[in-house]
């Protein structure tokens, strides 16, 4: 019953998404190609992973409002230092970025009591600040071609970022469904102090949350980077937004204890076909987020409803009469 | 005014709740409403009370014919219900007074700008005609739950009311407040008031009530007098079954000391607690809210700091920290709220169940789901947990029942100690004789448990042994024939009488 909803829920963002995609295969030629697939996933990838860190953040009944700004830090701090250090060094030290700033959130929640709503907005600030300071505003250019190829690579014709964003959402979501962890995200964010008294260590599974947010947008980051080839202070901007939206979408509650890793990354692919549609139908850059806007307030709504629109559903059924097997009616006599 | 119900059915989906309900309440007296979870009082209530429309049947308010649409109509008619979630109904953020007159409409207090000072005055005034001592000034969020509980009374029958409905009103309230609020039943009554009270605790609905309408199953199982009928005879129309003892105690107790308190004290809570729990032991604690017995069990838990004194348990130091250590130590706490701290309502039965003992199931730091699944499904059977299947979430069970996943949790780490802090509250009389059976089955097998419960037929009942405390302090051991519910009345109040 649990697990049968719990997908219901993610069901809802695929149904949504194959809905967009079936109009976008009628309205536009170039929609339903491979390349333009592939191009959404490629797109997608960067919120998706932002929103994979959210899921664990926004299941807690927290939010992480800097992940968009992590992004921005650590792509720059990695581009900073890859010249001095090498690649596997210059990588751990962008991951190091994100888990420190992630630990920092975690601890201001926890330790220091703030609403995660306002530290992460601090931390947002800073963190954009920060970037701005060190780069004095321009743009890091990179020049490691073995960096690059975290962006630009493929394996077995897909590119890399959409299979880091595939590795990511399995271990992730494994981590979340079958782990001990997972399970302390849950009943932490569904009862901080039921937790509490069970004996979980839920002061340390939120800071963990945080971390986990933070290290997925240094990996986000990196990809970034790695595309454009320079690390852009600016880069991270409202990303926020977009990656709150996709775990939303994909049916994570905001009061916290329920949600997936799947919904979330299919939210994103929702919010990423959207964006490449838009663009193909031609429509104004500027009435982009209008629509966008639109598919929250409308996913919001399903989950809120769905209560009532599965009743009005089921007494739609019962009216049309049951005309069961329609194919065994009586052949005309020969 | 006379209240008279007429064949009331009401209906949620397939599921029909009320089958035919007639009922007739008299201006100057006391109606109780009893029967177990589910057996449609609420839901009575709120179809009197304008909250839910009824399927049908017929109201009459003094022999004409009336129709609620909404709470504010039946208001109008001079019907107040106060709610077992009283809360809902009061504004944390708002003064005693605001929160007394925010259903007022006749603009004594002023209309655009309120008249503070006028407010005060006459919230002052109500609140001494009742016997209260709160102020008028004072936040609600400041008050204790008895408090609100009191407000959310005053609120109701300060408002002209006609017809008052108490659901679950002793809940939340010691001895010692609920007789305080009797008395304003009985007052009400004698102004002419209709009354109509819900209770699950039939000593004190004996005490207090007129006239007995049992409940079962949506229709009405038994209508009598306190006078005409016994305790035994209501509780057997509200199961549909005979009752033979009610409180089924079992002596399991040895004199293997599991849990020693020495000189125990958290200060400004209790102060030098001796205390020695044996194996297969009840021990209780009586005492009026606030007097420490709930801190007592907090502090062994880790929840509230221990700031003098020591514990042994199992004849080895050990020192409250958290309830990660108390658990591993073999010590559990069954809370007595259950949705704040309790329970992870979104979450499975058998996830609940597993929510101390997780690490028995993991390895590599990955959970087992299937034997997750297969402890749930037995301590399931074990508890007699009424629900589908142990995937459904917690949050669509009864009172009763998510009582008994809470209790299971605990019982699946095994405890050598179980706190157990009201735990038959608002739950219905099936669940709780199974917990009071459940109770029986640990201590014979040596588990220890230490009772606190304001309910006290069951404190008195199902202790070996009963403690009492006052002010922080014990004040009195009972024992064998010295248990009753006189003499722990008598002991938890003693200070107040002199």
């Amino acid at each position: 019953m649990n697990r049968l909803s719990a997908l219901a829920l993610q069901l809802r963002a695929v149904w949504m998404l194959l809905g967009v995609a079936l109009i976008l295969s009628v309205a536009t030629p170039f929609f339903f190609t491979s390349s333009n697939l592939r191009a959404i996933a490629l797109a997608s990838s960067i919120t998706a992973l932002l929103a994979i860190g959210e899921t664990f953040v926004i299941i807690l009944g927290e939010i992480d409002l800097s992940v968009g700004a992590m992004l921005g830090f650590t792509s720059v701090i990695t581009a900073m230092v890859l010249p001095h250090t090498g690649l596997v060094l210059g990588l751990l030290a962008g991951l190091g970025v994100g888990a420190g700033a992630g630990l920092i959130n975690g601890l201001l929640v926890t330790k220091v009591n703030m609403p995660s709503f306002i530290a992460t907005l601090a931390s947002l600030s800073i963190l954009s600040g920060l970037t701005l300071y060190f780069t004095k505003g321009n743009p890091v250019s990179i020049s490691s071609d073995s960096f690059r190829l975290i962006g630009t690579g493929q394996v077995l014709g897909v590119s890399a970022p959409i299979w880091i964003l595939l590795i990511c959402a399995v271990v992730f979501g494994i981590l979340l469904t079958r782990s001990r962890f997972g399970r302390q995200v849950y009943a932490t964010g569904d009862n901080f102090e039921a937790a509490h008294l069970s004996g979980m260590p839920v002061i340390r599974v939120k800071v963990a949350a945080f971390v986990i947010s933070g290290v997925l947008a240094g990996i986000a980051g990196f990809i970034l980077a790695a595309r454009l080839g320079t690390a852009q202070p600016s880069a991270g901007k409202g990303l926020e937004l977009t990656a709150i939206a996709a775990v939303i979408i994909g049916g994570t509650s905001l009061l916290g204890g329920r949600g997936a890793v799947l919904g979330t990354v299919i939210g994103a692919l929702l919010l990423g076909t959207i964006d490449n549609g838009l663009n193909l139908l031609n429509v104004s850059p500027f009435l982009q987020d209008v629509v966008k806007g639109a598919v929250i307030l409308f996913a919001v709504f399903i989950d809120r409803n769905a209560g009532p629109i599965r009743i009005i559903v089921q007494s739609f059924k019962r009216m049309t009469p049951q005309t069961p097997h329609p194919t065994k009616e009586p052949a005309p006599t020969r | 005014m006379q209240l008279k119900l007429r064949g009331i059915r009401k209906q949620f989906g397939e599921n029909e709740v009320l089958k035919g309900i007639d009922l007739t309440v008299n201006g100057g007296e006391v109606v109780a409403l009893l029967g177990e979870n589910g057996a449609g009082k609420s839901t009575l209530a709120r179809v009197i009370s304008g909250a839910y429309p009824a399927n049908d049947g017929d109201v009459e308010i003094d022999g004409s014919h009336v129709a609620f649409h909404k709470p504010q109509d039946a208001m109008k008619a001079g019907i107040q219900v106060i709610y077992q979630e009283f809360r809902h109904n009061l504004f944390p953020q708002l003064t005693v007074a605001e929160n007394l007159f925010a259903g007022d409409r006749s603009g004594r207090h002023g209309r655009l700008w309120s008249n503070r000072a006028a407010m005060q005055k006459d919230a002052a005034e109500l609140l001494k005609s009742l016997g209260m001592t709160m102020s008028p000034r004072a936040l609600v969020s400041d008050l204790s739950v008895p408090e609100q509980q009191m407000l959310a009374i005053a609120k109701a029958i300060g408002e002209d009311a006609s017809l008052v409905i108490f659901d679950e009103p002793t809940a939340a309230l010691d001895q010692a407040e609920s007789e305080a609020l009797f008395v304003q039943v009985r007052r009400l009554r004698d102004e002419g008031v209709a009354i109509v009270y819900i209770s699950h605790r039939l000593t004190e609905v004996f005490g207090l009530v007129d006239r007995l309408v049992v409940l079962r199953d949506g229709v009405v199982a038994l209508e009598t007098t306190p006078a005409e009928s016994s305790e035994r005879e209501v509780v057997q129309a509200m199961v549909g079954r005979s009752v033979e003892n009610f409180y089924p105690k079992e002596q399991h107790g040895t004199d293997h000391t599991v849990l020693q308190l020495r000189g125990l004290s958290s200060e400004g809570r209790f102060s030098d607690v001796d205390l020695a729990v044996h194996a297969g032991e009840i021990v209780g604690i009586g005492g009026v809210q606030g007097c420490g017995k709930g801190s007592l069990l907090r502090s062994l838990y880790g929840l509230l700091p221990v700031t003098a004194g020591d514990v042994q348990l199992d004849g080895v130091e050990f020192r409250p920290t958290t309830p990660r250590a108390a658990i591993a130590s073999g010590l559990c706490y069954l809370t007595p709220d259950r949705q704040n701290e309790g329970l992870a309502v979104q979450q499975s039965i058998a996830r609940n169940i597993s929510m101390a003992t997780l690490d028995a199931i993991t390895s590599v730091g990955m959970v087992d789901a299937k034997s997750e699944l297969a402890r749930g499904e037995k301590m399931r059977v074990a508890l007699g947990i009424k629900a589908r299947s142990v995937n459904q979430p917690v949050a669509a069970l009864s009172g009763g029942n998510q009582q008994k996943v809470l209790l299971g949790r605990w019982l699946m780490t095994n405890p050598k100690v179980l706190l157990m802090e009201e735990p038959t509250r608002g739950v219905d009389v099936g669940a709780k004789a199974e917990i009071y059976r459940v109770m029986n089955e640990q201590t014979s097998r040596g588990v220890a448990i230490v009772l606190v419960s304001s309910d006290l037929p069951e404190l008195v009942e199902m202790s070996d042994r009963v403690i009492v405390m006052r002010e922080g302090h014990v004040v009195a051991e009972l024992a064998g024939n010295d248990i009753s519910q006189e003499s722990v009345l008598h002991h938890a109040l003693e200070s107040a009488a002199s």
